[in-house]
């Protein structure tokens, strides 16, 4: 039995997929919601996630930027037990502390096209549904394509 | 609801014993200095050790006398934090580069390192951020740096080409010189010519065109791009149907590292297969400049002369492998160990064929007589019908590099002896799509691989023969020692003369890497990237079961 896009969340809830120990140990990664980075008038991008109580997810889990560049990121952890997020950014990962009850903020470079991971990196986390995804929309830089003639993508 | 606690970032290598900077070495590494690298062999100063290719070394401390008493000086290994793309097909490829006693190398996904080269201690660390979703043929891999004028020159599988400050490991500049849209991407080691970074193109598999670009060194400026596919009108476009856009998806991509003639003022360059790789109806005749060695006027990007390799290739027989330039006499030659099977030497200066033999061990997919004249024998026809030829599609030589000692006047050819199933299978072009145009399965059983010593004439002077096909570069010394990795994770080392094995240790992981060597206050390594991965299905599927890793071993003489 297959079932279609629009049907996919009400099945995974039914299941009990979207959720932790109940169909399987923990929650089925980029089951969450989806949201949107906001552009600010000098470019860079803005976005929020927060860990939910009992949850293990990041919510959203997938943040979409409309372009590559820098996204200040502000993170929120309202659950009772203590993570981290461990996130990509050029130059270097970017990593902090999510005690209980805590907020940051990191600025991260990406430069897509494309989409990358971010996670909270103790224990099993990762596995139990402590993964998001950042997903960078736009093209490569002009004078970076081929000189050929517009091209059929799928 | 309690305040929340505020919590700050950091740098991720923060959290680690990484020192943050490494002494100010490279700030005197000029064009002059890498033009007389093997000058100062106790450092490796460019991807193949010289402008010459030859991956020579005069060091002989080491040397076929002592070489038994070598042992890991230091060992370095990194691993995974996250996911990464290509979780399964990562590797270790990367060419050492050594500047007084600091070792830079790159590894996969985004990752480069600044490591004193005495005891392996991490002095910097970059991270380039690598989408999760990129597209790459044969695995997450970068196959090393470039060092000059206080600068780390790197390429991103994300086709970015990044100018590091070689003291901090920061970016200073950042160029995007492909389309991942289109399916490009890269891997290959800048080379730094005059005031020049060069780097070329990956994405052969995905029907892109090829290109060789140059960047100003200091500014991150594009100074020249050159297409490895002329356009309709240009020199060598009747060798493409004149109707149609295969032109435009003709592959010719270079994402091997160019060698460099000061005298000719020209790089050496290999291109890459065509596209489709197996479908050459799509695309009828020779298909220029795909599977050809060309000369590069390095200063204009001009095109000098070509010599095709693979005319119209039907077998994935890439040339984009080493070209290693040498003197007989008057004669200034070129060598260069291609895929199909065949050693073609040329006259560099003007890409004359001076001699062609076959160094590969079982080919049937066609004959070049000495003359250079291409039959093919074998190869995808009729849609849905299956052939089968030697060698597959990963060449009897994958682009990992031969080795030339000027001292015993041989060159050291890791050998594959693997065949593959080929069956034409038409399939549509749409950008970022694999575009092979066959269902492709390479022989997991009766399989080697060998280590091969050629003379320029030809001759075989000696032979060692491998449990597995040999993917892995091999280095040569002034100690007539012969270095070369295998996919069980044996590191052996052989007599430059007589092939007699002397030495072996196991790294526990395949190589697919280059060896270095270099010395520090007086004591010689030897460097060797190792960690099993890439496009193992088509070099030795036999071995895609293999351990993976990521070490970088430092093998020495025990200190007095």
């Amino acid at each position: 039995m297959t079932s279609a896009a629009d049907e996919r969340s009400v099945a995974l809830s039914e299941l009990g997929l979207d959720k932790q120990n109940k169909a399987s140990l923990g929650r089925l990664l980029a089951t969450g919601n989806l949201a949107y980075a906001e552009e600010g008038p000098d470019g860079r991008m803005r976005g929020r996630v927060r860990i939910p109580p009992d949850e293990l997810a990041w919510d959203p889990s997938i943040l979409v930027m409309p372009h590559g560049g820098d996204l200040e990121l502000e993170i929120i952890n309202d659950d009772t037990n203590t993570h981290c997020a461990h996130l990509p950014s050029n130059g270097d990962n970017k990593w902090m502390w999510l005690p209980v009850y805590s907020r940051g903020e990191v600025t991260l470079n990406l430069d897509g096209p494309g989409y990358y991971w971010f996670s909270s990196n103790i224990g099993n986390d990762e596995g139990r549904g402590l993964i998001g995804a950042l997903v960078v929309l736009g093209d490569a830089p002009e004078e970076a394509r081929l000189d050929r003639p517009e091209q059929p993508r799928p | 609801m309690p305040e929340y606690v505020e919590t700050r970032p950091v740098n991720f290598s923060e959290l680690s014993a990484v020192a943050g900077s490494a002494p100010a070495v490279a700030e005197n590494v000029t064009y002059d200095r890498i033009l007389r690298a093997r000058e100062e062999p106790h450092n490796w100063l460019t991807y193949y050790g010289a402008y010459d290719g030859q991956r020579y070394s005069p060091l002989d401390q080491i040397n076929a006398d002592n070489i038994r008493r070598l042992v890991p000086a230091w060992v370095f290994q990194f691993g995974a934090a996250g996911l990464h793309a290509g979780p399964s097909t990562y590797a270790f490829e990367a060419a050492p580069i050594v500047v007084d006693g600091v070792m830079y190398v790159s590894g996969w996904d985004g990752w480069v390192w600044a490591l004193n080269a005495r005891n392996g201690e991490t002095l910097w660390v970059y991270k380039h951020a690598v989408p999760f979703d990129t597209s790459l043929c044969c695995g997450n891999v970068n196959r090393g740096v470039a060092v000059a004028n206080g600068k780390v020159f790197v390429v991103t599988l994300n086709a970015h080409l990044l100018a590091l400050d070689a003291t901090t490991g920061k970016a200073v500049w950042d160029s995007t010189y492909g389309d991942v849209r289109a399916g490009e991407s890269a891997t290959v080691a800048p080379l730094v010519v005059k005031n020049l970074v060069i780097v070329g193109s990956s994405g052969g598999e995905f029907g892109v065109r090829g290109h060789l670009d140059a960047f100003d060194m200091d500014t991150g400026e594009r100074a020249w791009r050159l297409y490895t596919v002329p356009k309709p009108g240009e020199p060598g476009a009747d060798t493409w149907p004149a109707e149609g856009e295969a032109w435009a998806r003709g592959g010719g991509n270079t994402w091997v590292t160019s060698s460099f003639d000061p005298e000719t003022n020209l790089l050496y360059v290999g291109t890459g297969n065509p596209g489709p790789d197996f479908d050459g109806e799509i695309r009828p005749g020779d298909n220029l400049y795909t599977d050809s060695v060309i000369a590069v006027d390095v200063d204009s990007g001009q095109l000098r002369w070509h010599y095709q390799c693979t005319p119209h290739d039907l077998w994935d027989y890439d040339s984009t492998m080493e070209c290693i330039l040498f003197d007989q006499g008057d004669q200034k030659l070129l060598a260069h160990f291609d895929k199909n099977g065949y050693c073609f030497i040329l006259d560099r200066t003007n890409g004359q064929l001076v001699r062609v033999f076959p160094f590969g061990e079982r080919i049937t997919w066609g004959e070049i007589t000495a003359d250079g004249k291409v039959t093919p024998k074998i190869y995808p026809e009729k849609e849905g019908d299956p052939v089968h030829f030697w060698p597959g599609p990963a060449g009897a030589k994958e682009w990992t590099h031969a080795s030339y000692s000027p001292r015993t006047e041989l060159f050291y050819v890791p050998v594959q002896d693997v065949g593959a199933e080929v069956t034409r299978r038409r399939r549509q072009f749409k950008e970022s799509i694999p575009y092979w145009g066959a269902s492709v399965v390479v022989d997991a059983a009766d399989m080697a691989g060998f280590l091969k010593a050629f003379d320029a004439q030809g001759n075989e002077a000696w032979r060692w023969e491998a449990s597995w096909p040999l993917s892995a570069s091999t280095l040569v010394t002034g100690g007539d020692v012969v270095f070369v990795g295998e996919p069980a994770g044996e590191f052996n080392a052989f007599h430059a003369r007589t092939g007699e094995q002397l030495w072996r240790f196991q790294t526990g992981s395949g190589h697919h890497s280059s060896p270095t060597t270099y010395s520090v206050d007086g004591r010689q390594f030897v460097a060797v990237p190792v960690g099993w991965g890439a496009w193992v299905e088509g070099f030795a599927p036999g071995m895609l079961g293999g351990q993976h890793g990521d070490a970088l071993f430092a093998f020495a003489l025990p200190e007095e």
